[in-house]
């Protein structure tokens, strides 16, 4: 032990002396260089343009969500290494979502099934597109004696010429079956709209507003636009700067970005929308062209009433009706939140009222433009729909059922049981990229292309400005050679079925170039064919440049209700709020890693479900963050950790929708809960649409505590030291402050 | 200070003295005296890189030397793009399809195999950076041979050597941070009294992006 601690100093660099000149007569070329371990990037044959290090940029179109945004890939080298927004594409105006970008995961994702999949005692195994083509012959060929509501076609909300080859295909069996279900339906909204404006959705003018009064509508983060709403909404706020006020129970990103936002009792916000009309039509201003029998109506929606109810401060109404008529043209805007609940329709309707009677329609509440291709816009989903096939399958009547863009054994409510009624349809076919908990429980699997290695042609429900029908094309060769195109296997089927109009469609490109060609009329285009189809695809969308419609509003048709008490449940005291995350949305992408990693924009927390309780709520019942709470509603329970939000009504919990996978690949499978599981059967009056926000839940502490894993540190940020000081509302004259900045 | 704390610094220094001479003697390779790096002996090359392997054999000292082929016919890349590239098949079959007198040779049936497969031939990397070094071909070439009117022989040579002389590329120079930066010290030397905010091709994440 002593022998090394003899060492002198001068011993030691002697020593390191020696085997340092050693080591640089040895050669100074000791780099880090290698050489003859890689392999160089060597082509074939490639195009002129293509050049080692200089990325190409594709035009086409995303497919996440509803909007249809156009978008550009930057191909380097034969691969797709990102995506940006198109700047042709007037949805999107060059900018690009989270969920845009993250698709570049979607095409890349570990987990893509590579070959067609049959059921092979209980479990899914490869086989070859032989046999499965064979199986879809003896299935579904020309000698099946399906017909009618038999075979059934179960899809997200697909539109498109992909629509128009699945509808012909059911046709070919006397069959429309084609159920669009939507977790997230917008069913009432559209409904309530239909019967205010005499449109399914009217054009949202944000950035012509001089004030938005939001009933929960998140526009910024969920849609229906939002990439295109984002851009209007930085519009709205350029001077002369417009005000933002957001009221519902539990803050959206949109309720983040308001200049003022109120916490409401969920359910009531029509009712507090009444009580802003009433204080509106005291003034003649607004009460003209407002039918008598509504302003009678209106007139037991006073504000200390409509206070008690809804549980907002009653001076508050006079407020918001004063910057309303102030600032002129408003726009009011219902949101999902307000929709879904059993009065959700004649929430919505009482909100969109309130335009009316600002005299906002044909100001910031146009029509869309006139639709040229109505067969290509997507049928949108409906619960009814859904909840009807599911009927169906359990009563034995649906002997095939092809799903596409959808997962439904996921997110259908727990008490359907949607799952036990799938395994009583004797053939399943599942068209998907990536194994998920629906296609697991079919007979076929289908392994498609990715959306950023197919073709397809687009046209968004929502078009905001002019017609827009965007082009999806490839951005690189396939990744792996035994997946298809949804569209060329429909193009099989339709051949399988003995459909001689596409005997000529060698494959889906060449169906799509023909249609569009025949379109050319329409867009008014002077090119010859060969130019418009490059044209077209260059820019990823034909356009048509025309404006907005004019809305017919029916002020009478809007029909208004007492305000209904709602009795005090004890056993499940508490509200249950779903929330609905801009890049998770019903969970079809929560096996993309940069959206787990993302956190959660009002909450910080990545990787994990979490519940959302207002600090006073918690400390009532002496819960601190990371407390693993048991969720309970009458249809199911769930557990997760506890995260105190003061950005939610305290009568109110919430959850995030889109975690709690079980069968979606690595990056999805284990994380979190489904709170889709727990959703009770309660159901608008007037559409029949399931009501997500109406689920009472009770709260348990279970005992356990674990560590949220969120971005924002210490929860308790201020630590007692008044860093920034907060004052409430009351303390501040508000309408003062604002008038000061607002000229 | 105790004797644990002197008996852990010998302990230590002997485990870094040992890994250090494991350092200096396990990459070497054989240096033969006699003159400069890159230079030609009889014997061959005072190289710094070993021989790699090509799939196919390529002579460059037929096509560069006895051909007289520019560089730039071939490498195409290196003036247009950050990263230099290997020709694409299609260019040696460009020339090859019609060459009569080599058409039976070896190698050029290795080629013809590779074309008829339309598969890309799997060269090897000679001049490998490490990844953390950014060096765009680009902007050298763009500087020695269309702004400073260079031949490419001494553009390109400067670092690769005289390819012309050798068969398959060979790794002659040192291409260590040392060597480049040598070259861009000349006109941007950084120095404690200096007052630039930058340093044209002497700063850092030029090359350290």
């Amino acid at each position: 032990m002593s022998s090394y601690s003899n060492i002198s100093r001068r011993d030691f660099l002697r020593v390191l002396g020696l085997s340092g000149a050693a080591a640089t007569l040895a050669g100074c070329g000791k780099t880090s260089i290698e050489s003859g371990q890689e392999t160089v990037q060597s082509f074939v044959q490639p195009e002129d343009f293509v050049v080692p290090g200089i990325g190409v940029y594709y035009a086409s179109t995303c497919t996440q969500c509803v909007s249809r945004c156009g978008v550009m890939g930057r191909v380097r080298e034969g691969r797709l290494l990102k995506l940006e927004g198109n700047p042709q594409s007037v949805i999107s105006r060059g900018k690009i979502c989270a969920l845009g970008q993250a698709t570049v995961q979607a095409q890349y994702n570990p987990d893509r099934i590579t070959s067609p999949l049959m059921r092979q005692g209980g479990a899914l195994v490869p086989i070859s597109w032989e046999k499965a083509n064979q199986i879809l012959n003896d299935q579904l060929g020309s000698a099946s004696r399906l017909s009618g509501k038999q075979i059934a076609f179960l899809t997200g909300e697909v539109g498109g010429h992909q629509s128009v080859l699945l509808n012909n295909f059911l046709e070919t069996f006397h069959s429309n079956h084609h159920v669009v279900y939507d977790p997230l339906s917008t069913a009432v909204g559209r409904s309530a709209s239909q019967v205010v404006y005499g449109v399914d959705q009217p054009l949202l003018e944000i950035d012509k507003a001089r004030m938005i009064l939001s009933f929960g509508n998140d526009f910024l983060g969920v849609g229906p636009s939002s990439v295109h709403m984002a851009g209007q909404y930085a519009r709205f706020r350029k001077a002369p700067r417009g005000v933002l006020v957001q009221i519902e129970p539990r803050m959206t990103i949109t309720g983040a970005n308001a200049d003022h936002w109120y916490a409401i009792k969920p359910g009531t916000e029509g009712v507090f929308a009444l009580g802003v009309a009433h204080a509106l039509v005291q003034h003649s201003a607004y009460s003209n062209g407002v039918p008598a029998e509504v302003i009678s109506a209106l007139k037991a929606y006073d504000k200390e009433t409509v206070s008690a109810i809804t549980g907002v401060r009653a001076e508050t109404i006079p407020h918001l009706a004063g910057m309303l008529w102030e600032r002129s043209p408003s726009l009011v805007l219902s949101g999902y939140g307000a929709e879904s609940h059993a009065n959700g329709q004649q929430n919505a309707a009482s909100i969109l009222l309130l335009n009316l009677i600002l005299g906002n329609q044909n100001k910031t509440l146009t029509g869309q433009a006139k639709q040229p291709f109505p067969q290509l816009l997507p049928s949108q989903g409906s619960y009814k729909a859904f909840a009807n096939l599911n009927n169906e399958m359990s009563a034995g009547n649906i002997k095939a059922l092809l799903l596409f863009d959808t997962n439904p054994v996921f997110t259908s409510p727990g008490f359907m049981p949607f799952a036990k009624n799938l395994s009583a349809v004797p053939f399943k076919v599942a068209f998907a990229t990536q194994l998920n908990e629906t296609s697991n429980e079919c007979d076929l699997v289908l392994p498609l292309l990715s959306p950023l290695e197919d073709f397809g042609t687009h046209v968004a429900s929502y078009q905001p400005q002019g017609i827009e029908l965007g082009i999806q094309q490839p951005l690189m060769t396939q990744l792996y050679p035994q997946t298809r195109s949804f569209g060329d296997i429909m193009l099989d089927l339709l051949k399988l079925r003995g459909v001689s109009e596409y005997k000529n469609f060698p494959n889906y490109y060449a169906y799509i170039q023909t249609a569009l060609i025949k379109s050319k009329p329409v867009f008014k285009s002077g090119l010859n064919d060969q130019e418009f189809w490059e044209d077209a695809l260059s820019k990823g969308s034909l356009r048509l440049d025309v404006g907005p419609s004019t809305l017919s509003p029916k002020p009478n048709a809007v029909s208004i209700a007492k305000p209904k008490e709602e009795a005090a449940d004890l056993i499940l005291p508490f509200h249950f709020v779903p929330s609905v995350r801009a890049d998770w949305r019903d969970g079809t992408h929560t096996n993309l890693p940069w959206l787990q990693e993302s956190p959660d924009t009002l909450t910080t927390v990545a990787w994990d479900s979490w519940v959302e309780i207002h600090p006073s709520t918690a400390e009532q019942m002496q819960i601190v963050e990371g407390d693993v709470l048991e969720i309970k509603s009458s249809a199911g329970s769930i557990k997760a950790m506890a995260y105190l939000f003061p950005g939610i009504h305290p009568d109110t919990i919430s959850m995030p929708l889109g975690q709690g996978h079980t069968a979606y690949g690595r990056y999805a499978d284990g994380i979190g809960v489904n709170p889709f599981k727990i959703i009770a059967p309660v159901y608008d009056e007037k559409t029949g649409e399931l009501a997500m926000h109406a689920t009472r839940v009770s709260i348990r502490k279970t005992g356990e505590r674990g560590r949220l894993t969120k971005d924002e540190g210490a929860t308790n940020l201020q630590q007692g030291r008044k860093l920034v000081a907060m004052v409430s509302p009351d303390q501040v004259n508000l309408s003062k402050e604002i008038s000061h900045v607002v000229k | 200070m105790n004797s644990l704390f002197h008996r852990q610094c010998a302990t230590f220094t002997m485990i870094f003295f040992a890994f250090f001479l494991y350092c200096a003697t396990a990459f070497s390779e054989p240096f033969v005296p006699g003159g400069d790096i890159g230079s030609q002996t009889e014997n061959g090359f005072n190289s710094l890189g070993p021989v790699v392997e090509q799939p196919i054999e390529f002579p460059h000292n037929v096509h560069a030397g006895q051909l007289g082929i520019n560089c730039m016919y071939c490498h195409t890349y290196a003036r247009r793009a950050p990263v230099a590239g290997i020709p694409r098949l299609n260019k040696c079959i460009g020339c090859h399809q019609w060459v009569a007198s080599v058409k039976d040779k070896p190698r050029i049936q290795q080629l013809m195999e590779y074309w008829d497969k339309k598969e890309a031939i799997p060269w090897k990397k000679v001049h490998d950076l490490p990844d953390f070094v950014r060096f765009n071909h680009e902007r050298h070439i763009q500087r020695f041979v269309f702004q400073e009117n260079r031949p490419a022989k001494e553009a390109c040579g400067y670092c690769h050597g005289d390819v012309a002389n050798m068969v398959t590329a060979r790794r002659v120079k040192a291409l260590s941070m040392g060597w480049c930066v040598s070259c861009h010290q000349k006109d941007h030397p950084i120095s404690a009294t200096n007052s630039k905010t930058t340093n044209g091709p002497n700063d850092c994440w030029q090359c350290h992006k």
